[in-house]
């Protein structure tokens, strides 16, 4: 019950007794007065009722005013009292304490000021301790959960109830961005995110499967490992490796999937192979055809001479289809001699740069290198290459005994020329001969690296000559495949490590309990949260539209900021001037965004299977109401409202509005009147809430929303 | 006096036809089959085109090319690359060595005479 109303009952019923008292005595004093007193008596007080009835107003009139005095000095500060030191001692540990109240209250809030200083410094100090020692090793994680998210596969790791726990960019981008990178708006497909279910995106039969088999290589402790093809969302096939992950015990405790695209590589194998199947159906048939007559023609001398013309023009006609039969498979294969070694684009030019500086090093080789006018791009392996070209050079200067050589460049649609001259002899064909095969370096395989298997794996020749068209030098010429025009392909985005980790980075869930359907009995600190809030053109769920809606995640105690939803809507009609004002969103902003039906659709996926959260969330959960059947969506989930878990745990305080309970409990609010940003900030105050809540005895859902509908403010209706 | 032609392949089943086609035209022909007898007929025959594979044993036909290319006294000898290494990196380096024409196998008979004839006409 509320303190103001409690103390007022406390003070009637203390009132009634008191009367009741004074009616009794005065009742045995009245018994034993004379019949003659008792007329005087009357007598007396009707000839003085005006002074007795102002007497007892006035006595009442005190002490109703002394009860309010002690009630506003010091019964509600006490309480309020009683709650700033929660707050302090809980959430908020720099909030102060600031009452009007008696002095004694005001010196006890003096001293519960001074501890709450020195706890607030001694705490501060812990912190740094703490943060201290934690740096290092948080370093190693973002390391870790960067690495992760430049991945080239989408990795997702789930606990054993197929709850995601961790993803990565990639995975996020082959379940969800369409070609044009907006997130698809079909509600039959799942989403990627923490706490999301695995089987949202991935058949659970194949899922069940592979870890049926997973557990059975557990058992026997031979196979560990399990493979599937599946299919995502854009009907891209993706190869999937399910890999378990064990507790110190061995029990399996979640999986880790690896996911890889093969779409493209499945595409070319299958094409490579209609290929070779062409071909070696049409040289069988032409050998048979040659084949045939040939024999025919050995055997029979004696063949008429129309017939001996008929088998030569088969011969000669199949030969011509088997010339034409290579030619077009050599033309369509030629794309498989691309090498498999990770090639980069860059300007001819830019080698050639990089070769000068470091030949001017090792070998101590001084090159003259013409510009060419045009960039020529190139395709190559850089260290390779110019470990090539630095041997090269090397050799050069041993043969020639010269230090000094000239560079051009020339290109054509084909080819990109690179030219190493020098005066005088040409190389000697055998000396480049033991050149070519001249190992350069040995590789880590222990396999050597020679200049030929350089040029190879380039498509790439080099070879010695003398160019007569630049005054008989001598030349080493370097004929690279020309590439095309554009320079930049496949670059990175670069990775900079995040001063916190990303948020879907959290390994603690590995210790959540199993999915239990029954929301209502689970901890509050368990559940899954969909903080959100509506920005609207007025006030009224009637006639006004929402345009604009935030919302954000709570997993496991934390808020999701990279799981976020903010979209305005077009709400099909003029804003109201004073609507602006509030909240900044201007008509033209809404023209060309989704319609509500459109938005409420993927508001629907995006919280499906969580708890909702909003502050005065009847307002919202109205305005949703009210697009129910438009939009075919009903929001069934269940629904806590900051605004009503404020009343219970500050009941003293008459203010619960976003502003003064993010003052109360230390949360400052960024974007306030956004959607998204109230959505955070209700998100953070909410977060704070719960441990207060438990501080009551409100540890579960249900708790929670009972003792919600028990608050004054539940009975606002929208 | 006819023109001489050595064919440097080996290849006999490259080699015997070519012969047999040369010799209809009227040239005078000669066959090596590797790429030291190929520089050996050179010297002996005095060929004014040579028909050169790449894929010569021993030395192989882009050394042959260039040997023949730095050899002053062989300035005039003319080249057809005959070859079935078919990459255009291939019949760049070819044509950079020196050679004075790319043909790659499998040829019509029709399309070599027609090169040879060309490269043969661009001497007179």
């Amino acid at each position: 019950m509320n303190p103001f109303n409690k103390f007022w009952w406390f003070v009637a019923v203390s009132a009634v007794i008191t009367c009741m008292m004074f009616y009794y005595v005065g009742w045995i004093f009245w018994q034993q007065l004379a019949p003659d007193q008792k007329t005087l008596l009357i007598s007396i007080i009707e000839r003085n009722f005006v002074y007795v009835f102002t007497a007892v107003f006035l006595i009442m009139a005190c002490f109703v005013f002394v009860m309010d005095g002690i009630l506003h000095v010091y019964i509600l500060p006490a309480k309020k009292l009683t709650d700033e030191t929660h707050i302090i001692n809980s959430v908020n540990p720099s909030h102060r304490i600031k009452i009007e109240g008696s002095g004694e209250i005001i010196r006890l809030a003096q001293a519960i000021n001074e501890g709450a200083d020195r706890y607030e410094n001694l705490r501060q100090h812990v912190d740094e301790m703490i943060h201290f020692a934690r740096t290092e090793s948080e370093k190693e994680r973002n390391i870790l959960a960067a690495v992760m998210s430049e991945l080239s596969e989408g990795i997702l790791i789930c606990n054993s109830d197929g709850q995601i726990i961790l993803y990565n960019k990639r995975a996020k981008q082959l379940f969800e961005s369409g070609s044009d990178g907006k997130p698809e708006q079909n509600v039959q497909n799942g989403l990627v995110g923490i706490g999301r279910s695995v089987f949202g995106i991935i058949e659970k039969k194949l899922l069940v499967h592979a870890l049926d088999e997973i557990a059975a290589g557990l058992k026997e402790e031979n196979k560990n490992v399990s493979s599937f093809i599946t299919v995502s969302r854009e009907d891209k096939l993706l190869r999937a490796e399910a890999v378990p992950v064990l507790n110190h015990l061995k029990q399996f405790t979640g999986f880790i999937l690896i996911l890889e695209d093969i779409t493209e590589k499945l595409e070319k194998e299958s094409r490579f192979d209609s290929l070779l199947l062409s071909f070696t159906r049409g040289v069988r048939a032409s050998i048979a055809g040659i084949r045939s007559a040939i024999e025919i023609v050995l055997e029979y001398p004696d063949t008429k001479k129309e017939q001996f013309d008929e088998f030569t023009r088969i011969i000669h006609q199949e030969s011509i289809t088997l010339g034409n039969m290579i030619d077009e498979t050599f033309f369509n294969y030629s794309c498989r001699f691309n090498s498999m070694w990770p090639l980069v684009k860059m300007s001819a030019g830019d080698l050639v740069e990089t070769v000068r500086k470091k030949a001017e090093e090792k070998p101590g080789v001084i090159i003259h290198y013409v510009k060419p006018d045009l960039p020529c791009w190139i395709k190559v392996d850089t260290y390779s290459m110019i470990t090539a070209f630095l041997f090269l050079l090397e050799e050069l200067k041993n043969e020639t005994g010269q230090e000094e050589f000239g560079c051009n460049i020339e290109c054509n649609n084909k080819f990109v020329i690179i030219n190493i001259t020098w005066e005088g002899n040409p190389l000697k064909i055998e000396t480049f001969r033991v050149l070519d095969k001249k190992i350069i370096r040995i590789e880590k395989e222990g396999k050597p690296l020679i200049l030929k298997d350089i040029m190879k794996h380039h498509e790439a020749e080099a070879f010695s000559f003398v160019d007569r068209n630049a005054a008989n030098r001598s030349c080493i010429r370097l004929l690279l495949p020309s590439t095309g025009e554009s320079a930049s392909e496949n670059i990175r985005n670069l990775t900079i490590l995040p001063e916190s980790r990303p948020v879907y980075y959290d390994f603690d869930l590995f210790n959540q309990p199993g999915q239990v359907p029954e929301m209502d009995n689970r901890p509050l600190t368990e559940l899954i949260y969909t903080v959100f809030d509506t920005e609207t053109t007025g006030l009224n769920p009637e006639e006004d539209e929402i345009i604009s809606i935030g919302a954000i995640r709570i997993v496991n105690n934390h808020l999701l900021r990279d799981e976020n939803f903010d979209q305005l809507v077009n709400p099909g009609r003029t804003l109201p001037f004073e609507s602006i004002r509030f909240h900044g969103i201007e008509q033209h902003m809404l023209q060309n965004q989704p319609s509500i039906e459109q938005v409420l659709l993927r508001l629907f996926r995006f919280a499906e299977g969580t708890v909702l959260v909003a502050h005065n969330a009847a307002f919202d959960m109205r305005m949703l109401q009210m697009k129910e059947l438009s939009s075919k969506t009903k929001f069934i989930n269940p629904v806590l409202d900051t605004m009503l878990l404020s009343a219970i745990v500050h009941p003293a305080h008459a203010n619960h509005s976003l502003e003064a309970i993010a003052a109360r409990l230390g949360v400052s609010i960024i974007g306030r009147h956004t959607a998204l940003g109230d959505a955070i900030a209700t998100g953070e105050l909410f977060v704070k809430l719960i441990p207060l809540l438990a501080k009551m005895g409100i540890y579960t859902l249900k708790q929670a929303r009972d003792a919600s509908q028990k608050t004054q403010f539940a009975k606002i209706k929208y | 006096m006819p023109p001489k032609i050595l064919i440097a392949d080996d290849e006999q089943s490259i080699v015997v036809p070519l012969e047999f086609l040369m010799e209809q035209k009227g040239y005078q022909v000669m066959a090596a089959y590797n790429g030291e007898e190929a520089i050996e007929k050179i010297i002996s025959f005095n060929p004014d085109l040579i028909l050169l594979d790449i894929m010569l044993p021993i030395i192989d036909g882009f050394e042959v090319c260039q040997m023949v290319r730095s050899n002053p006294n062989w300035k005039d000898i003319k080249i057809i690359f005959v070859s079935a290494m078919g990459r255009e990196v291939d019949i760049a380096k070819g044509l950079a060595l020196g050679a004075d024409a790319y043909v790659t196998k499998p040829f019509a008979n029709a399309e070599i005479i027609q090169k040879v004839r060309e490269v043969l006409d661009t001497n007179r």
